[in-house]
């Protein structure tokens, strides 16, 4: 009898040590966390709008007045630069490494004047391009990421239905793509 | 003879049936710790930073939703009314008072599982700040039932239990400390059938 008591308390330890061990490892191997996701759509360096129902990947605009669009970028070769131009009510961009974790986001009052001109670099890269600043990237937000990959998401408000060509106008039109000097 | 295989085996079920069951279950309860909750409206506002608790990363990982910034919005859900009952389809709730301030908010009704529900492409299955009608002193209240009714009408089709999404966009509630007093609309059910 008390060896089946010792059995069960042993298992128990086990148990917790299992559930610390599942908790805190299940990020790296689910295959389905958002980032996966956004590589699913196969499409790197340009903003891809999601649809109201979920695609093949499991994505989709979650809100119903929102339109979301996604993309995946890399800085490991050059800064990854955000642009767009539109006078949609409310638009927003996060972005996200590759773990999903919050690396900065804005919205068009954090915006200068409004329009989206972000620049995502390493900080190494970062210390270059202030060393010498490109004329193009003046009134660029610059922001650090240190990890090499992640994904951008961006965001546009369409109150009533007559804003519907303006933001897929505005999310077709924004740009994610590396920066040339 | 078996007395030792046996009391392993017994060991080994209780880790893995435990750790395992108490994982899933910890994962589907909550989203991790450090909610804001306002009557039945919870949010959490730091899910997406990379300080989140193992749980929040647990969590994101597996559901793989696109959440948002902190610049972005807070995602309100409310499983229950005021008196903490599921909100059910069958019966009609007033959603009514004030948000915090924020620029701009959305509310939908949702699956438990936080997909939008869409009751049909006539129907207003959603409402947001610019289409809500307001009272004199700005406040609102919204019926949200299956069953068609005046003024704000929030449609939900669906039997069973749904969720209510408040997202407030560009909001300063997303960095706040506790010290605002922050309120949210009340859910108060109105009636239950077709009556």
């Amino acid at each position: 009898m008390r060896s089946i008591f010792f059995a069960i308390l042993v298992g128990l330890v086990g148990a917790a040590l299992l559930h610390i061990v599942i908790i805190l490892t299940l990020p790296q191997f689910t295959g389905r966390d958002a980032y996966t996701r956004v590589l699913g759509l196969l499409e790197m360096d340009s903003f891809f709008p999601l649809t109201a129902e979920p695609g093949p990947t499991g994505l989709n605009n979650a809100d119903p007045f929102l339109r979301t669009a996604v993309c995946s970028f890399s800085v490991a070769d050059a800064p990854a630069r955000f642009v767009g131009r539109g006078a949609v009510p409310f638009w927003s961009l996060a972005i996200f490494d590759s773990g999903s974790n919050e690396v900065f986001s804005m919205n068009d009052q954090t915006a200068v004047n409004g329009d989206l001109d972000l620049v995502v670099a390493t900080p190494i890269q970062l210390v270059e391009l202030r060393k010498s600043p490109p004329e193009a990237l003046a009134q660029s937000i610059m922001i650090e990421m240190k990890d090499e990959e992640g994904y951008a998401v961006l965001r546009a408000l369409a109150p009533v239905d007559s804003f519907e060509e303006l933001v897929r106008t505005f999310l077709a039109e924004s740009r994610c793509e590396p920066f040339q000097r | 003879m078996f007395r030792v295989p046996l009391l392993v085996a017994l060991a080994l079920i209780v880790a893995f049936g435990g750790g395992i069951g108490s994982a899933v279950w910890a994962l589907k309860a909550t989203v991790g710790f450090g909610s804001i909750a306002i009557g039945p409206w919870v949010a959490f506002p730091e899910a997406q930073i990379v300080a989140a608790d193992p749980y929040a990363k647990a969590h994101r990982a597996r559901a793989g939703q696109l959440l948002y910034g902190g610049a972005e919005g807070l995602a309100f859900t409310a499983l229950t009314d005021d008196t903490g009952a599921r909100l059910s389809a069958g019966c009609s709730y007033d959603v009514s008072g004030i948000t915090p301030p924020a620029r701009f908010w959305t509310l939908y009704a949702a699956a438990p599982d936080g997909t939008a529900l869409r009751p049909g492409p006539d129907l207003p299955s959603a409402i947001n700040s610019w289409t809500v009608l307001r009272a004199e002193d700005s406040r609102f209240a919204i019926h949200v039932s299956s069953v068609a009714q005046p003024d704000n009408w929030l449609a939900i089709r669906r039997t069973g239990s749904f969720a209510l999404v408040l997202t407030l966009l560009d909001t300063p509630t997303a960095g706040s400390s506790g010290l605002i007093d922050l309120t949210m609309p009340k859910i108060v059910k109105t009636g239950c059938g077709h009556a």
